[in-house]
């Protein structure tokens, strides 16, 4: 359907579109862009429905839009399992992290975690549980923008890597978060609008009876009644348990998604905020299915092939379904316009991914750790946008060396595993447990980073063939998603090296000091101030 | 905000009582979205079969219980932000009030006319 390695030119425009608004934005951005303040944290006055927005632009990456829809088109069923954890999974944000982030933290989640453990250990684990998951995040996202622009768009694989790493990095560097927030809100709307446009029509051509679709997407599918039924792409029981304990809990510990709470004036914004994101990402998830079993409908078992790996370019074929076909204009044009709300979903969320790694480079690690506290703001701003641009540079020539054989879904499995396994237990415990200690958190975070990367490594997914069905531990071993051991490790490990080191003098302090956190993360009592100093203590009527 | 006294604060009877009712609210809730959450993804691990027998004309029990979790995390969100704003917050002000009141520095809650400081309020305690 699409043709490969020739330049679409509809889709080009489209794409230039995107930038022209987003570099006008960038531009705007870098004027307000002066303390570490407005760099990191939009200067604290993002409001919540605005920080909803974001935090949705932020979340659905292009995984979530291009590879559920394709996931649902090729096995049915399993692929509206991640929807569903990915939704459920901002209950643990707004019970337990949201507010009280908002409240105790800085600028990165490592602000929490040092206020009440010692400095410069617990900054390190905090960067490295940090670093692991963007990194991870970052590569899987560069690697898919590549392998997309080159399908949709005709451009070759290692330039459209350079090109969305050049952009992602001139949002960052130039005007941090104010850009990269509002990249991230006007790709919401954009995201939201292209997949109810596509969900409309598809409803359209199914009479507008949801439940013709199902039938219809079944009657495609050779699998028959089994394309209604779990288990055609989640084989093992165990690792799909596994999988949705790691979506529940992962999301709690992305470190660009807790690094929006920290933008937004109050506790109060932060839980509105964590609603309208609710509404936006549950409304998108529930589109998915329409996506997906509109492809398999409309498309049938013959577009699999053009479908591509993963079946990526499901939701994209759809359109120029949906449009009129290949070669009409309404194709052409639909086809465009489902692209370049694909570009700028992936563009927003390496921005974010980008922010929040230069935060743990530069605020955590070369600040805090470094210089130990001594460096003046403005370098640390100067800091961060050279580690930003390392970050970057970093990203891309991995994205680029790796190529396509790098595994998206692995590695995005993979921050989500060192997500729930690492930066969750943590940041959890150094909230709500009053012995929890320095010792234990360095523990927590190598272990769980450690064992979900081993647990990876050594899965069947990793060692593919037939002599190695069970990856490294050999037949039987049907684990591709370490959470369900990785979690329970991280915890363990956060809670043994407490209390193994609960009676040194050094950890003596990190429970003298917990009543200031604990205090100041349920009132909000002593939070960070907007940037205008507008003084808003406690939990804050203005919002 | 540097002279409060933090643990005099926690122990305060404003802040039990804000400490007592969050947790009467995210302890339960927590337990209920998880439970019915993993309930949904062990039945997609172990009965797919279950999960894919039709309610109505190829609508399965699989994709009902998938829509009952987006229900219920709005529900559940929506509950938590109603229980915020009414009930939690005055507390959270109550309990950061007092703590600044004891601390001398700051606007005295007009309830504990006791705890008026008596030199000039200090600043960053707004309203």
């Amino acid at each position: 359907m699409i043709p490969l390695a020739d330049v679409n030119v509809e889709a080009l425009a489209m794409f230039g579109v995107v930038l022209a608004l987003t570099l006008g934005i960038t531009y705007w951005a870098s004027k307000r862009t002066r303390s570490a303040t407005s760099f990191w944290a939009a200067g604290r006055v993002i409001s919540g429905p605005q920080n909803g927005f974001a935090i949705a632009g932020d979340y659905m990456s292009a995984a979530s839009f291009l590879g559920i829809a394709g996931l649902i088109y090729l096995y049915g069923f399993d692929g509206f399992l991640y929807s569903v954890g990915f939704l459920v999974a901002f209950l643990t944000v707004l019970y337990l992290l949201a507010e009280r982030m908002r409240n105790a933290g800085k600028f990165t989640i490592a602000d929490v975690l040092a206020f009440r453990l010692q400095q410069r250990p617990a900054r390190v684990a905090a960067a490295l549980g940090t670093l692991a998951v963007a990194g991870f995040y970052l590569i899987a996202q560069m690697v898919g923008a590549g392998a997309l622009f080159n399908a949709l768009a005709g451009v070759d694989y290692n330039i459209a890597i350079v090109l969305t790493g050049v952009f992602m990095l001139t949002y960052v560097i130039f005007g941090g978060m104010i850009a990269t927030t509002w990249v991230q809100i006007i790709k919401a709307v954009l995201l939201m609008t292209g997949a109810t446009a596509m969900t409309l029509f598809v409803l359209g051509e199914v009479g507008w009876n949801p439940i013709n679709l199902f039938n219809e997407a079944r009657d495609a599918s050779p699998e028959g009644d089994k394309y209604l039924e779990p288990g055609l792409f989640l084989t093992s029981p165990i690792d799909t348990v596994s999988l949705g304990l790691a979506l529940v809990l992962g999301t709690a510990g992305l470190p660009h998604i807790l690094m929006r709470f920290f933008t937004v004036p109050n506790a109060r914004a932060a839980r509105s905020s964590v609603m309208w994101a609710m509404g936006l990402i549950g409304a998108f998830y529930i589109m998915t299915t329409a996506l997906g079993f509109g492809a398999r409908a409309l498309l049938g078992e013959e577009g699999v092939e053009a479908a591509g790996p993963g079946a990526n370019l499901a939701a994209p074929n759809l359109a120029e379904h949906l449009g009129g076909g290949d070669g009409t204009f309404g194709g052409d044009l639909f086809l465009a316009v489902i692209a370049a709300v694909a570009f700028a979903t992936i563009l927003a969320v390496v921005a974010g991914l980008v922010i929040s790694a230069s935060g743990a480079v530069a605020h955590d690690l070369w600040t805090n750790v470094i210089r130990r506290g001594r460096s003046t703001e403005n370098s640390e701003v100067t800091v961060a946008r050279i580690a930003a641009a390392a970050i970057g540079a970093l990203a891309i020539l991995i994205a680029i060396i790796g190529g396509k054989t790098l595994n998206v879904s692995f590695m995005v499995g993979l921050a989500f595993a060192v997500a729930a396994s690492a930066n969750f237990p943590a940041l959890l415990l150094a909230l709500t447990w009053r012995r929890f200690n320095t010792t234990g958190a360095v523990a927590g975070v190598l272990t769980g980073t450690l064992s979900s990367i081993f647990l990876v490594i050594a899965s069947p997914k990793v060692w593919p063939g037939a002599d190695a069905d069970g990856g490294l531990f050999g037949e039987g071993w049907t684990l591709a998603n370490p959470g369900i051991i990785s979690i329970p490790l991280g915890f363990l490990a956060c809670w043994l090296g407490t209390v193994l080191s609960s009676r040194t003098q050094d950890e003596a302090r990190a429970e003298a000091t917990f009543h200031e956190l604990y205090v100041r993360s349920e009132t909000g009592l002593g939070a960070e101030q907007t940037e205008d100093g507008q003084a808003l203590v406690g939990a804050g009527r203005r919002s | 905000m540097a002279n409060v006294d933090w643990e005099a604060a926690e122990r305060s009877p404003e802040f039990q009582e804000l400490v007592r009712k969050q947790r009467r609210f995210i302890l339960p809730a927590t337990a209920f979205f998880l439970v019915w959450y993993l309930g949904f993804i062990v039945l997609c691990g172990y009965a797919p079969g279950f999960m894919g027998e039709s309610i109505y004309e190829g609508f399965t029990v699989g994709y009902a219980l998938a829509l009952t979790q987006f229900l219920m995390t709005w529900v559940l969100g929506w509950l938590y932000l109603r229980k915020a704003d009414r009930e939690f917050d005055p507390l959270r002000e109550r309990a950061a009030a007092q703590a600044v009141a004891a601390a001398g520095g700051g606007v005295a809650e007009p309830r504990r006319p006791a705890a008026e400081p008596a030199g000039t309020p200090t600043e960053g305690v707004g309203r």
